[in-house]
C-alpha cells in the first residue's frame, strides 16, 4: 500500500476511534463535575474543582463492594459449569455413539433462537415455587442455560477439526472415557474454551433483565444495579450517576485488555469453520 | 475405541445434566407459557378462567401494538443490514490492509462499547440525547443548527432512529470482529492474482473480498433479523417502548403487560407467539440462505 494511503487512512481509523470513545470520555470527564456544571454550554470541561466525593457516593451508596463480588461469584460458578457442560456435551454429540444424538442435539441448538426474555415470565413462576428466586442458584442456573447452548455449538463446531489420533492412542495406552475428555480434549480444545470462558463472562457480567427479575433481595444484587441504584436518591447527582458508571465499567474493561487477543483468535477460529 | 466411545454410563453422565438444565429453563417455562396463554389471569398462582384462544385471537386481529412491535424488529434489522454492515465490512477490509501494530490497535479500541454493561450503555445514552445538557444538542448549539436541537428519544418520530444509531455504536464491535475474522481467512494469493488481472482498490475488493465473504454475511445477516426481534433490555431502559409505542418491541411489551398490567396470561400468549416468531425467522433463513458454501 502506498505511504499516502496508509496516512489517510491512519487519521481516518483516528477520527473514527475518537467519535466512538467520545461518550466514554464525555463521562469520565463529567463525572468529576458537580451537578450544576452539567448545564454549561462547552462540551468537555475541565471541572472547577474534582469531585472526589462523586466516586466515593457512587463506592458507597452504589454497594460497589457487595454487587462486585455478587457479580464475580456467580459469573464464575456460571462459567465453570458452562465451560464442564459444553465439554461434555460437545464430546457425547462428536465423538461418541449413541442413538438419540442428532436429536438432543438439535435440541440444544434450539436454545440459541429461543428469546431468554420469552421463557422469562413462565421461569419467574417455577423458580418461585422451587424457591430459587432470590438466591444466587436463581441467577447461576439460567446464565448457565443460556451459555451452554452457543459453548457447546462452539466446541463441536472445533472437535470435528481435530483428528482423533490422540484419543486412539490414549484407548491403547489405556486410559478411560474420562481421562480421554478431561485429560486429552480439554488441552486440546483450550482456544475454544477460552472464548467460550470470554463470552460467558462478558455475558453474564453485563446481564440485567433476568437478575432484574428473579433478584428482590438487596445483599444478592449484581453490578448492574449499582447504576440503577443511583436513579431514585441521586436521580439530580449527574455527577455521582456517571461516577457509578465509570466505576462499574473499570472491572469489564480490564478483563477485556487481559483477553482482547483471546477473543479475536476465538472468534476467526469459529466463524471461518463456521 | 468402539468400547469407549459406546460407553452407556459415561453419555448418561454427559448429557443428563446438560439436558435436564435445558429442560428446567427452556422446555418447562414454554409448556407452562402455553398453558397460562390459554387463560386470563393476573400473576401465575392466582385465580385464573380459561380462555380458550381468545388471547391468541385478540393478539393477531386486534392487537396492533403486536403487529407495531414486529414492524419496528423489522426496520430494526433492514437497518442493522443496510447501515451497520455495510460499515463493518467496510472496516474490517481496511483493518486487514492496515496492518501492524494499528490493526491490532483500532481492533482492540472499536471493540470496546461491546464490553460495557447495557445498563451504563442505556444510562449513558439518555444523558448523551437528553434534551437540556445533552452533548448532541450542546454539539448542534455549538456549530449553528440550533435549530435541529430534539428530545431525540422523547419524540415518536426520532426514537426508533436514535434506538438504532445506539444500537449500531454498541454492537459495532461484534460485526467487524465477525466480518475481520472472515477477511483473514481469504488467502493473499487470490489478491495478488486479482492484482496481475488488473483489479485494484476499491473494485478489487467488490470483486473479490465480498464474494468471498458471502457465507459470513449471510451468517450474520441472520443473525442481525435475530437481534432486532430480540430486543429488549436497551429499550427498556431507556424508552421503555414509548413515546407512543414508536419504539415497542415484543419482549418489552410482554414484560409490561406480565408486571405492569398484570395481563398474565395475555403475555405468556405474546411469550409463546415470540418463540414461535424467531424460530420460524431462523429456519427460514436457513433454507433461504443454505446456498452451498464457497470453497477457497
Amino acid at each position: 500500500m502506498k505511504k499516502n494511503t496508509k496516512i489517510m487512512l491512519w487519521l481516518f481509523f483516528l477520527i473514527i476511534a475518537a467519535v466512538q470513545l467520545f461518550p466514554f470520555i464525555w463521562l469520565v470527564n463529567f463525572s468529576f463535575t458537580s451537578s450544576s456544571e452539567f448545564y454549561s454550554s462547552s462540551i468537555l470541561k475541565w471541572p472547577d474543582a474534582p469531585q472526589w466525593q462523586n466516586y466515593i457516593n457512587a463506592w458507597v451508596d452504589g454497594k460497589f463492594a457487595r454487587y462486585f463480588f455478587n457479580s464475580f461469584f456467580v459469573t464464575a460458578v456460571t462459567i465453570v459449569l458452562t465451560v464442564v457442560l459444553s465439554l461434555t456435551l460437545g464430546y457425547a454429540f462428536t465423538r461418541m455413539q449413541w442413538k438419540l444424538r442428532s436429536l438432543f442435539f438439535t435440541v440444544i441448538l434450539l436454545g440459541i433462537m429461543i428469546p431468554i426474555h420469552a421463557t422469562l415470565l413462565p421461569n419467574f413462576a417455577i423458580f418461585k415455587s422451587l424457591g430459587l428466586t432470590d438466591s444466587y442458584l436463581g441467577l447461576i442456573l439460567p446464565y448457565t442455560a443460556v451459555s451452554v447452548p452457543l459453548g457447546t455449538f462452539m466446541l463441536t463446531g472445533f472437535l470435528r477439526s481435530i483428528p482423533k489420533a490422540m484419543e486412539e492412542s490414549a484407548v491403547i495406552d489405556g486410559a478411560n472415557i474420562y481421562r480421554i475428555v478431561f485429560g486429552i480434549i480439554a488441552p486440546l480444545t483450550a482456544p475454544a474454551l477460552v472464548t467460550i470462558v470470554v463470552t460467558t463472562f462478558l455475558n453474564c457480567w453485563n446481564e440485567f433483565i433476568m437478575a432484574s427479575t428473579f433478584l428482590s433481595k438487596d445483599s444478592l444484587k449484581t453490578l448492574p444495579f449499582s447504576v440503577m441504584n443511583f436513579t431514585g436518591q441521586y436521580s439530580s447527582d449527574y455527577g455521582s450517576q456517571f461516577a457509578v458508571m465509570v466505576l462499574t465499567s473499570v472491572p469489564a474493561i480490564i478483563i477485556y485488555a487481559i483477553f482482547n487477543e483471546q477473543i479475536t483468535k476465538g472468534v476467526t477460529a469459529g466463524a471461518v469453520k463456521g | 475405541m468402539h468400547k469407549v466411545l459406546n460407553n452407556k454410563l459415561a453419555i448418561f453422565l454427559f448429557v443428563f445434566p446438560g439436558i435436564l438444565l435445558f429442560a428446567l429453563t427452556f422446555l418447562a417455562p414454554i409448556v407452562l407459557s402455553g398453558y397460562y396463554s390459554f387463560r386470563d389471569t393476573l400473576a401465575p398462582g392466582t385465580n385464573s378462567t380459561f380462555v380458550g384462544l381468545g388471547n391468541y385471537t385478540e393478539l393477531l386481529f386486534h392487537d396492533s401494538r403486536f403487529w407495531l412491535s414486529l414492524r419496528n424488529a423489522v426496520l430494526l434489522g433492514l437497518g442493522f443490514i443496510i447501515i451497520q454492515h455495510p460499515i463493518a465490512i467496510f472496516f474490517a477490509i481496511m483493518l486487514d490492509r492496515i496492518g501492524g501494530k494499528a490493526e491490532k490497535w483500532f481492533r482492540t479500541i472499536f471493540f470496546i462499547p461491546s464490553v460495557i454493561s447495557v445498563v451504563v450503555i442505556s444510562k449513558m445514552w439518555l444523558s448523551l440525547l437528553d434534551p437540556t445538557f445533552g452533548v448532541l444538542n450542546k454539539l448542534l448549539d455549538s456549530v449553528g443548527l440550533g435549530a435541529l436541537k430534539h428530545a431525540w428519544l422523547g419524540d415518536s418520530s426520532t426514537a426508533l432512529v436514535s434506538m438504532l444509531v445506539i444500537l449500531i455504536w454498541a454492537g459495532f464491535g461484534w460485526g467487524l470482529l465477525f466480518y475481520y475474522a472472515g477477511v483473514k481467512g481469504i488467502p493473499e494469493d487470490l489478491y495478488e492474482a486479482a492484482s496481475l488481472d488488473g483489479a485494484s482498490g476499491f473494485k478489487l475488493h467488490l470483486r473479490i473480498t465480498v464474494p468471498l465473504l458471502m457465507p459470513v454475511i449471510t451468517v450474520q445477516i441472520t443473525l442481525a433479523m435475530i437481534t432486532a426481534l430480540k430486543q429488549m433490555e436497551m429499550v427498556f431502559l431507556t424508552t421503555n417502548g414509548g413515546p407512543g409505542d414508536s419504539t415497542q418491541f415484543l419482549a418489552v411489551y410482554l414484560y409490561n403487560k406480565a408486571f405492569s398490567a398484570s395481563q398474565y396470561g395475555y403475555a405468556n400468549a405474546i411469550s409463546i407467539l415470540f418463540i414461535a416468531v424467531c424460530l420460524l425467522f431462523t429456519y427460514l433463513s436457513n433454507k433461504l440462505t443454505r446456498s452451498d458454501a464457497t470453497e477457497y
